[in-house]
């Protein structure tokens, strides 16, 4: 019996990984022997030195196995990388564990581990995502020259229904509630010292529209145009796509507290008029007014405008199914894994902690959170111009800001935990497709100033 | 003030220029919302204006006793329009014969798939 016990220990697995492993470190250690090493290598003084004594094959495994420590992640650990790594563990708990947003928490979180894996800079490995050549830096060049948020707004105009706003279009001013997220920001990053540009791009992440932070921030902050006074503007597009894409994530923690605080339980309450019904002729008329009117106004947003409106087309057209099927599914999901991927890598600890990136969060933060109550109590103001029958519920307010769809969850959710029978979430859209285009036309207003 | 090396905070930098980006984006942003949304609640207008006219023309035409058609139909009806239509579609099948049928399926001998060797084998010890 106690034989035949030994016998399956012997033949477990894990025995079984000991001795290959062993094998392969004895012919390791003792392959100097076997094997002769070649002679000295001339330029190496250590070398030189120990085959003066003698004991070159002790010196061979010395020096291989120095390189081998020396391309190691524990050799070029960088206290950095240890508390970015949290923070995308961070990011995957969140996801898993409370569900805030997995499709982006989990692809940015990853990515922060990817990008903070530490190794050996100077070898020109080519495999951080800032070193030329390297696969990350490929896939990172479509946020660098900003070719996936136009991708992302064409997905977003191929999924969202405009119904809401075309039967209520009076919700559109709740969309003011991104620009004041935006020119927020704007004005405190100018206060804390960024230059004009830069605090365009920055502003962006006042109303959490990760897609046009990345295109406004690879146009205006991209470390390479120019400054009047002779400078190059710093290469923020990192700090601002983390920083929005984080707001984007995080919505469902940031705006309940907020519309808590400044909504009253007879607020939440109120029950909004079912929209009408909108007719398949004006389904197609608007993203065709929209697209014409708006790059009229903002040339500046033609690839985020048009694409989003290009989407829509496609979709209510009725006769591209196959098109806007495979822009709504599968281009999406590409996308958002290549952007959440390498937004997340672009976090490389040496380049993303300093103390403006620090700034620029807590900026993205505090304008966010005045983006949501302007959003709220922008739809006080309506409610007092409005007859009873036709009032808004405050809490769709908070969906005014980009982030789409996740606020006008958010504004369900919050409706549903007042009242069981009043869903929000269809009137919500509309604001919330409002501050899409909102913050599409002011990022063409920005760059046209400050291109 | 001076936070660090790197930042400080200086209300002066808000100068001419950026107040001026900052007032001409948010009026141009409104302005355009404005007019979009006023466009948008054109449209609905301009639509049952049209049909009205094509209405009116049917009503010369036919007999001027008949039921007036309706416009527009509320959200709520189409829904119940609909879920109606959706579940009679569904519910919708081809006559099934209620006879079931085993039908042998024979398989192409494959040295992978015989017996013989899973016989030969020896047991595997645990």
């Amino acid at each position: 019996m106690k034989s035949r016990k030994l016998g399956n220990q012997s033949g477990s697995p894990i025995n079984k990984l000991f001795v290959v492993f062993g094998i392969i470190l004895l012919l390791f250690v003792f392959k100097p022997l076997v094997f002769p090493v070649p002679g000295p290598d001339l330029n190496s003084t250590t070398t030189i030195l120990t085959s003066e004594t003698g004991n070159s094959s002790v010196t061979g495994i010395q020096n291989g196995l120095e390189k081998f420590w020396s391309f190691t992640g524990f050799a070029n650990f960088y206290w950095g990388n240890l508390v970015m790594i949290v923070v995308g563990l961070l990011f995957i708990f969140l996801a898993l564990k409370y569900e805030y947003n997995p499709l982006l928490l989990i692809p940015i979180g990853t990515g922060i581990i990817v990008g903070n894996i530490p190794f050996l800079h100077d070898a020109n490995l080519q495999i951080g995502i800032y070193e030329p050549g390297s696969v990350l830096n490929y896939l990172y060049l479509g946020v660098a020259k900003g070719i996936y948020p136009p991708l992302i707004f064409l997905a977003i105009g191929a999924m969202t229904d405009f119904s809401s706003l075309i039967s209520n279009p009076k919700l559109m001013f709740l969309g003011i509630a991104s620009q004041l997220g935006i020119f927020i920001a704007f004005l405190g990053a100018l206060v804390l010292g960024f230059h004009l540009p830069e605090a365009a791009a920055i502003g962006m992440i006042g109303c959490a529209d990760g897609p046009t932070a990345i295109f406004l921030s690879s146009r205006l902050a991209n470390g390479i145009h120019l400054l009047p006074n002779g400078d190059v503007v710093k290469n923020l597009i990192g700090p601002i796509a983390i920083a929005a894409y984080t707001f984007m994530a995080l919505v469902p923690v940031i705006q309940p507290p907020i519309m808590r605080l400044l909504t009253t339980k007879k607020e939440k309450l109120i029950r909004m008029k079912p929209p009408r019904q909108v007719s398949k002729r004006e389904k197609i008329l608007f993203p065709v007014i929209g697209l014409l009117f708006t790059t009229f106004i903002a040339p500046a947003a033609l690839p985020l405008l048009g694409m989003l409106f290009f989407g829509n087309i496609l979709k209510e057209s009725g006769v591209t199914k196959r098109l806007a099927t495979t822009v709504s599914n599968p281009l999406i999901d590409i996308v958002t894994i290549l952007i959440g991927l390498t937004v997340g890598a672009s976090t490389q600890a040496d380049i993303f902690l300093t103390p403006q990136s620090v700034l620029i969060f807590v900026l993205g933060a505090i304008s966010f959170m005045i983006a949501t109550a302007g959003g709220i109590i922008s739809a006080k103001i309506m409610n007092l111009f409005l007859k009873p029958e036709n009032k808004i519920n405050p809490l769709i307010g908070a969906a005014g800001v980009s982030a789409i769809p996740d606020s006008a969850k958010v504004s369900q959710l919050e409706g549903l935990r007042a009242d069981s029978s009043n869903h929000l979430l269809l009137h919500a859209m509309a604001p919330n497709v409002a501050g899409i285009i909102c913050s599409a036309v002011a990022a063409g207003i920005l760059l046209g100033f400050l291109m | 003030m001076v936070l660090c090396e790197q930042i400080s905070i200086n209300f002066s930098n808000i100068d001419n220029p950026a107040l001026i980006i900052t007032v001409v984006g948010l009026v141009a942003v409104i302005i355009a919302l404005a007019v979009l949304a006023f466009v948008i609640g054109r449209i609905t207008n301009i639509q049952n204006f049209f049909v009205k006219i094509k209405l009116r023309k049917r009503e010369t035409k036919s007999d001027p006793t008949e039921e007036k058609p309706l416009i527009s139909i509320s959200a709520d009806e189409n829904a119940a329009i609909c879920t109606a239509l959706y579940l009679y579609f569904t519910e919708m099948h081809d006559e099934e014969k209620y006879v079931m049928t085993v039908k042998k399926v024979s398989r192409n001998y494959s040295p992978w798939s015989s017996k013989i060797y899973g016989v030969m084998s020896l047991s595997k010890r645990r």
